[in-house]
């Protein structure tokens, strides 16, 4: 599957690491750059629709958008009127830059619904177009099951870091997953909230890994936070904004190497 | 008394919950901290080291890798995958079993 030019990301790192901050950044800046992208979060309580740009919103994917899937197979499958291009089509919230954003969580709710919304997951990154589409995913905090769950149709994986005793902690288990047999992507370590170069280095160092890119705090996404507008809108063309590029860039750079280890 | 703390990921909770149990325990209250993240930290914040919080987390995951057995009660759990932090804060992880990841 290498050489199709797009790129499979997921976001992983402790809880307000910044994940949804840069994923939904990452994902809008492959969207002006006029790709095809696919924002897809997990959670019940998204994040993701901040940085993206959009209205938080509740409509659920429909619960009939999910069947059980004949013996033998999936607990759970799209039913047969959706395929993921048409959940994309029906249930896909256009964003700024043209970002498509699916938000799986809101198939969660109690255990059945969890399964249902894997499922669901699973089944539309691995059948969608990947000549067509990039996909950005924002992963639940935590370690173990967003590794082997959630962010098994990633080729790049990006461990979201900022410079805490508990988010390098959390890191460092995420390295230490990803070096399992079960975890094949390409893990990436993207510093967050870096105050300065040390901050970068500090990250580099405790974790023994190369920082692929460091994105710095700032104020004007703090604010634009505050007053409800995304970090792209709030600060252009701000550092921010800027260290989102650089890592975009860097991620590209690691393809076709990431999907050949992938396949 | 029984007091929870919940709240998004990265607001606080962690680093306001170990400071409200070494609060106590410094007035001279007996205190159990539980720490249910499924990623437990909470030893970070009391202070009890990087090394104790793996080994917990550690004990932790070998019962949901079916290689660790549950203890049957609690006063088990809190002897068994716990450790006694500083002010005297007995500190336990006791996260559920996660399901299982579909195929």
């Amino acid at each position: 599957m290498s050489g199709s030019g797009r790129v499979r990301v997921a976001f992983v790192g402790k809880g307000g690491a910044g994940k949804s901050t840069i994923a939904g950044t990452f994902a809008r800046l492959l969207g002006r750059a006029g790709r095809s992208v696919l924002a897809i979060d997990s959670d019940p309580l998204p994040g993701l629709p901040y940085s993206l740009g959009v209205a938080v919103d509740d409509r659920p994917i429909p619960d009939d958008a999910v069947t059980e899937g004949p013996p033998g197979g999936p607990r759970w499958v799209l039913a047969p009127h959706l395929d993921p291009e048409a959940l994309i089509r029906r249930h896909g919230r256009v964003c700024p830059d043209g970002v498509r954003y699916l938000q799986f969580g809101n198939l969660r709710g109690h255990v059945a619904a969890l399964q249902k919304a894997q499922h669901a997951w699973s089944q539309t990154v691995s059948e969608l177009d990947r000549h067509r589409w990039d996909v950005v995913g924002d992963l639940p905090g935590g370690t173990r099951q967003p590794m082997f769950g959630w962010a098994k149709y990633a080729e790049v994986v990006c461990v979201v870091v900022e410079p805490t005793a508990k988010s390098l902690h959390t890191a460092r288990r995420l390295l230490t997953l990803s070096k399992s047999r079960w975890a094949p992507q390409t893990v990436a370590v993207v510093a967050s909230k870096v105050r300065g170069p040390d901050d970068a280095e500090l990250i580099g160092s405790r974790l023994g890994a190369e920082v692929l890119a460091a994105v710095p705090h700032s104020d004007p996404v703090l604010a634009g936070d505050r007053r409800g507008a995304a970090p792209l809108d709030a600060d252009p063309e701000g550092d921010f904004a800027k260290a989102v590029g650089v890592l975009v860039e860097r991620v590209l750079s690691l393809y076709p190497a990431a999907a050949k280890e992938r396949s | 008394m029984k007091i929870a703390v919940v709240g998004k990921g990265g607001a606080g909770k962690t680093t306001a919950s170990a400071v409200l149990a070494r609060t106590l325990a410094r007035r001279g209250e007996p205190v159990v901290a539980l720490d249910c993240d499924t990623n437990p930290n909470l030893g970070l914040s009391l202070g009890v080291g990087d090394t104790e919080t793996e080994r917990l987390a550690t004990l932790r995951e070998q019962i949901g890798d079916g290689a660790g057995e549950h203890a049957p009660t609690w006063e088990d759990i809190l002897d068994r995958y716990g450790t006694d932090g500083p002010d005297g804060v007995r500190l336990s992880v006791i996260t559920r079993i996660e399901n299982p990841e579909p195929g």
